[in-house]
């Protein structure tokens, strides 16, 4: 069997768990949705209490979506050795013909997908429960900044990925730290604008920081207080996902060595 | 008695172990008010966002209830947290359970370990609020009393919160580590933490006025914010809030208890105590 062929089976076998597995158990499903769905509302209630307009409601719900990405990122990609340490995959994972790089791809598909459809979930609710509507300007664009955006985030978390391979305990804890720090500095439930240039310009190494802005910018037109033109956004996106894939590569290298040299692919706590 | 003490004070050191000695002191006290402030920080945003710079009195309400809110989500979730983790990360449970202590003893001790940690996030948030945001935030010596007593009632009551919650933890395996979540979620939602509850619907209204979260968290606002703040109970004198708390502090202790020993007892019957799901 070609290396090709291997690697490409092994990334749709690891992908399977997550885009089947994942839904094959409701409990998921419902605390996939129901978790970012209801910190989405309680943020839905500040902006209503506040008088604000409906599309600032609108981007409280988006928000909403947006951290489902992100927790699956954190949590099940960047955390996911982690995870796979504790339960005695990891050591499995390292002596596989394959590599861990087409395991991260798959993880990253089948993550992708599944989180999708819970993203779709909690949009559709929110927009339900409040009556806010999304209207898209231009698809074509809103998908191609979507799609890029993905693949950047996704970039992201196999380059945590790596990094996490060498922690243990620590590990959860700097997952819980990069949640609300991370709402705040990419926009989440406001327009990253507010933050200054220099602040969102950094905080745009987040990719989720640049898609939401755009995707905002494609929803809402003028009413949206742009940080960037969605084309540059674009394009900036294009560059992060490439950056993200070369340094995820690099870096697995480097952190793989690193965790075998120091003993710790093993270490659970 | 002397026994449960004794446990509740080792677990509260153990408990405390489990959560800061993975890093130096200096960046444990750093990971504490982080979020919090990151937290602070979304919702000021927010405000200026729908309301412009002049946020008004509802930048106080919010910032009150963010500086409070680690301290509900430790006292409750810690001590969920610490059956799931006993029994699915550490693997102790069984050796704890069996020892001659008071399980709910060794809970407690082990929550308060969490709502002691939470305390600089607390202090820091207050601290932030009032020296970087303006809030005008006032603790009066003649209000010390009633903000000792609100805090004792109000943690009791997240921890009676927390025993119903880890009581449900107890009897269910796979989803274990996203019950605590869901519940902080849900009375993230309902407490009035962020807002008034009377911007909620009827239906959510009623659910808040049942829940000890939502009057701690007016006790704590009316000792800590001007008297033009906004309220969640408007129509409740301070001594009726406090009076309401520790009615339904008792209760939800009373159900907290109820619900723990008979999940304790399924439990038992059903040989799942200590059954591990390998997360």
């Amino acid at each position: 069997m070609s290396p090709w062929v291997r690697s490409v089976r092994a990334a749709l076998g690891r992908a399977y768990p997550r885009l089947v597995g994942s839904n094959r158990d409701r409990a998921w499903l419902f605390y996939d949705t129901v978790l970012p769905l209801l910190g989405s509302v309680a943020l839905v209630y500040v902006y209503r209490s506040l008088g604000a307009p409906d599309h600032l409601v609108a981007y409280a719900i988006m928000g909403g979506a947006a951290m489902a990405f992100w927790m699956n990122v954190l949590w099940s990609m960047a955390a996911q050795f982690y995870w796979d340490k504790m339960a005695g995959n990891l050591e499995l994972y390292m002596v596989v013909p394959c590599g861990l790089v087409p395991i991260l791809l798959g993880m990253s598909l089948g993550g992708a997908v599944a989180t999708l459809l819970r993203a779709g979930l909690i949009v559709a609710a929110g927009s339900l429960l409040f009556g806010v509507s999304l209207p898209v300007r231009d698809l074509g664009l809103f998908l191609a900044v979507f799609a890029v955006a993905l693949v950047a985030l996704y970039g992201l978390g196999v380059t945590f990925a790596s990094a996490f391979l060498l922690w243990g305990r620590e590990a959860w804890h700097t997952a819980n730290l990069f949640m609300e720090p991370v709402f705040l500095l990419s926009g989440f439930y406001f327009p990253v604008r507010a933050l200054g240039f220099w602040t969102a310009a950094a905080a745009s190494l987040i990719p989720l920081t640049l898609a939401l802005d755009a995707l905002r910018q494609l929803m809402f037109g003028p009413l949206h207080p742009a940080f960037l033109p969605v084309h540059v956004e674009l394009w900036l996106l294009v560059g992060l996902a490439a950056a993200f894939a070369l340094a995820a590569r690099a870096s697995l290298r480097r952190m793989e060595h690193l965790a075998r040299r120091e003993g710790r692919l093993s270490l659970r706590f | 008695m002397r026994t449960a003490w004794r446990t509740l004070r080792t677990a509260f050191w153990l408990g405390w172990q489990v959560e800061s000695n993975w890093t130096d002191p200096l960046l444990f006290a750093l990971y504490q008010v982080v979020r919090p402030l990151g937290g602070l920080l979304i919702l000021l945003f927010m405000v200026r966002a729908a309301a412009g710079p002049a946020a008004g009195p509802a930048l106080g309400f919010l910032v009150v209830g963010t500086a409070f809110w680690p301290a509900v989500v430790a006292g409750m979730q810690g001590m969920a947290w610490a059956v799931v983790g006993d029994r699915e990360h550490w693997r102790t449970l069984r050796y704890v359970y069996t020892a001659p202590v008071s399980f709910r003893a060794y809970l407690v001790g082990r929550a308060l370990a969490l709502v002691a940690s939470a305390s600089a996030a607390v202090a820091v948030t207050l601290l932030f609020g009032w020296a970087v945001l303006g809030v005008p935030l006032r603790l009066e010596l003649g209000e010390l009393p009633y903000f000792l007593c609100a805090w004792a009632t109000g943690v009791t009551g997240v921890l009676a919160l927390g025993l119903a919650t880890a009581a449900g933890v107890l009897c269910v395996s796979g989803e274990a580590w996203r019950m605590p979540e869901a519940v902080g979620a849900a009375l993230y939602l309902v407490s009035g933490a962020l807002f008034p509850v009377t911007v909620l619907p009827e239906p959510l209204r009623q659910v808040a006025s049942a829940l000890p979260v939502s009057w701690w968290l007016e006790a704590l606002r009316r000792v800590w914010l001007p008297e033009n703040s906004p309220q969640s109970f408007p129509w409740a004198s301070d001594l009726q809030v406090l009076a309401t708390l520790a009615v339904l502090v008792a209760a939800f202790a009373a159900c907290g208890l109820l619900a723990f020993g008979l999940s304790e007892r399924r439990a038992r019957q059903l040989g799942i105590l200590d059954r591990e799901t390998g997360f």
